[in-house]
């Protein structure tokens, strides 16, 4: 594989995600709604700590471990949640509202894409949780293209996108299995491979993906990694303060995190208790690795600043005062471009 | 093995594994081992299947009819169970192929070389169409038609019947192997068990060296 020219990158503030989902749904109404595609949720946004979608993919293997490809698992449809039916005819025709509620046709579900939404960890008063919107990583060491036998993922080489070829894809998911996020889906009805596509066809018009143009949250960065007056450069290698999910995956992501900063703990008195965070630092170590804990530190150094009316870029950044600027350049309105369907 | 000489009959008579052209046809016991772990394409695909058996089905009975027309490989072997459409992630189809050398000289093991393709016709219980498939080495298959081969399957009683089939001669640029009645030339088979998670590279096949193929003149009084 040839190292591209550029490279393409986001970078979500999980300090500011209040688990909305309309990331998930921009996504979902943009590009999986045919046939086959019910299941998928190329973007997915879980509770954690939580087992997340497909449950417990952290445990599922793939990726590299120094270098060397790691064995990993398929995730069933029902670890990723089937797309269920609903009763709503029951339910809004013929007058039985008072008697029906709206449920899951058919056998009664186990698992879905946000089961354990909103569970998170701990116990009162030092309960926690935040939110983790995930898509696929665009990885510069992509998992999903090396160990495919047919060369039917591509990286783009103008800005790194990674692509699967449903061309050259003959189903065989080695793709799925080598993925240490999860975020390959099969396609039944079409036989072939498909994932998150980073919204290239709006890139190419200098359009923000989906997920993060339609975020109210102002979670999403986006542009060129090198781009120095862009977000991303200044968040990841300027400031360093945001860090890809799962480091020790190998496959270098190319989605980054500004990891979530929680309020203090209390004591058993309910005083304030300073000394220990919220979030254990093990926990999110365990996502992040241990670079998160400069990043925590850096994080609450510039907010001291701030509040003591100084100046912090990195604040302004993370504000994202201006909401164009988080694009890279990348904001044009989508709605001024007539779209055709090929 | 012989490709038998049958009497001119219609494409579809071939497709059906029962028909009374395979009655006359010897059938061969082919041995069948599975395809190295060295020679797995992706270092993923080598990690996963490390101390795996790869190529469960152990052997086949392969027979081979042709009419000056048509010629015809029916592929017999035990498989668990016949399902055809995977409904989950985690589930694959059976599949079968015969492969022979679009050149002479063109080597089986690695699929053909650079120069040197083989011609696959690819039948997999999932896909109601067959594929006519080239390769130049490990790696380089692609499908060229979807419409020359004729691949139709059967399962019953723990056995597929499986039978391929394609003209002779075909008229194409495309590097496959033409064939004509008392020519000899190599074939090989490959099977895949879905159940075990077989596809790709990850097969049972008929060995590194092929297997003589000799197709009947066509008898001298039907010319
Ligand atoms: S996240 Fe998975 S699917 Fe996306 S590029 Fe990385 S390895 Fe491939
Ligand atoms: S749209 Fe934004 S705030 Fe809402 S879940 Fe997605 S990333 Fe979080």
């Amino acid at each position: 594989m040839e190292k591209p020219d550029r490279q393409l990158a986001m970078v979500m503030d999980l300090n500011k995600c209040i688990g909305c989902q309309t990331c998930t749904i921009a996504c979902k109404r943009l590009w999986t709604r045919d046939e086959g595609m019910e299941y998928m949720w190329w973007n997915s946004v879980n509770t954690q700590p939580g087992r997340g979608t497909p449950r417990d993919w952290e445990e599922m293997g793939g990726g590299f471990r120094d270098g060397t490809a790691v064995p990993g698992k398929l995730p069933t449809r029902k670890d990723f949640g089937e797309a269920w039916e609903f009763n709503h005819e029951e339910v809004f025709f013929g007058g039985k509202g008072d008697k029906v509620h709206l449920k899951v046709k058919g056998e009664e579900p186990d698992w879905g894409p946000n089961w354990d939404e909103d569970q998170g960890a701990g116990e009162y008063p030092n309960a926690y949780y935040f939110y983790l919107p995930r898509i696929c990583n665009h990885c510069t060491h992509p998992a999903c293209l090396e160990a495919c036998p047919r060369k039917a993922i591509v990286k783009r080489e103008e800005d790194g996108i990674v692509l699967i070829d449903e061309d050259r894809c003959r189903g065989y998911r080695f793709c799925m299995e080598a993925c240490p996020y999860k975020k390959i889906y099969f396609n039944h009805a079409e036989k072939v491979s498909q994932k998150c596509i980073f919204c290239f066809p709006r890139i190419e018009q200098g359009v923000a993906n989906a997920c993060a143009r339609q975020c109210p949250g102002r979670v999403r960065f986006l542009g060129y990694r090198d781009d120095e007056e862009g977000p991303i450069w200044k968040l990841v290698d300027k400031w360093k303060a945001a860090l890809p999910l799962h480091p020790e995956y190998g496959t270098d992501p190319n989605v980054f995190y500004v990891p979530p900063l929680a309020p203090p703990r209390f004591d058993e008195n309910g005083d304030v208790d300073e000394s220990k965070p919220r979030i254990p630092d093990e926990y999110l170590v365990s996502l992040f690795g241990p670079k998160v804990l400069d990043v925590l530190a850096l994080m609450k150094s510039e907010m001291a600043k701030t509040r003591a009316g100084e100046k912090s870029e990195l604040m302004d950044l993370l504000i994202a005062y201006r909401w164009k600027d988080m694009f890279g350049g990348f904001d044009r309105d989508p709605a001024t471009i007539e779209w055709v369907k090929s | 093995m012989r490709a038998h000489y049958v009497p001119p009959a219609q494409f579809e008579t071939f497709l059906d594994p029962e028909a009374a052209v395979w009655k006359e046809a010897g059938r061969e016991e082919l041995k069948l081992e599975g395809t190295p772990l060295g020679m797995q394409l992706t270092a993923h695909i080598r990690a996963a299947w490390a101390g795996r058996k790869i190529g469960s089905v152990a052997r086949a009975s392969v027979a081979a009819v042709h009419d000056g027309q048509v010629l015809a490989f029916r592929l017999e072997w035990s498989a668990a169970n016949g399902g055809r459409e995977p409904a989950d992630n985690h589930e694959f189809t059976d599949g079968a192929a015969v492969v022979l050398p679009s050149s002479a000289g063109a080597p089986i093991i690695t699929m053909g070389a650079p120069g040197m393709a083989v011609n696959a016709w690819y039948w997999r219980a999932d896909d109601e169409r067959a594929r006519h498939v080239v390769a130049e080495g490990l790696g380089s298959s692609r499908t060229v038609d979807v419409e020359l081969v004729r691949g139709r399957g059967t399962w019953k009683d723990g056995r597929w019947c499986v039978v391929i089939a394609r003209a002779l001669r075909v008229d194409t640029q495309e590097p496959i192997a033409q064939l004509e009645p008392g020519a000899e030339t190599g074939f090989g088979v490959a099977v895949w068990d879905g159940n075990h998670g077989e596809r790709a590279g990850i097969k049972a096949f008929s060995g590194p060296l092929w297997h003589e193929l000799q197709l009947d003149a066509v008898p001298e009084t039907t010319r």
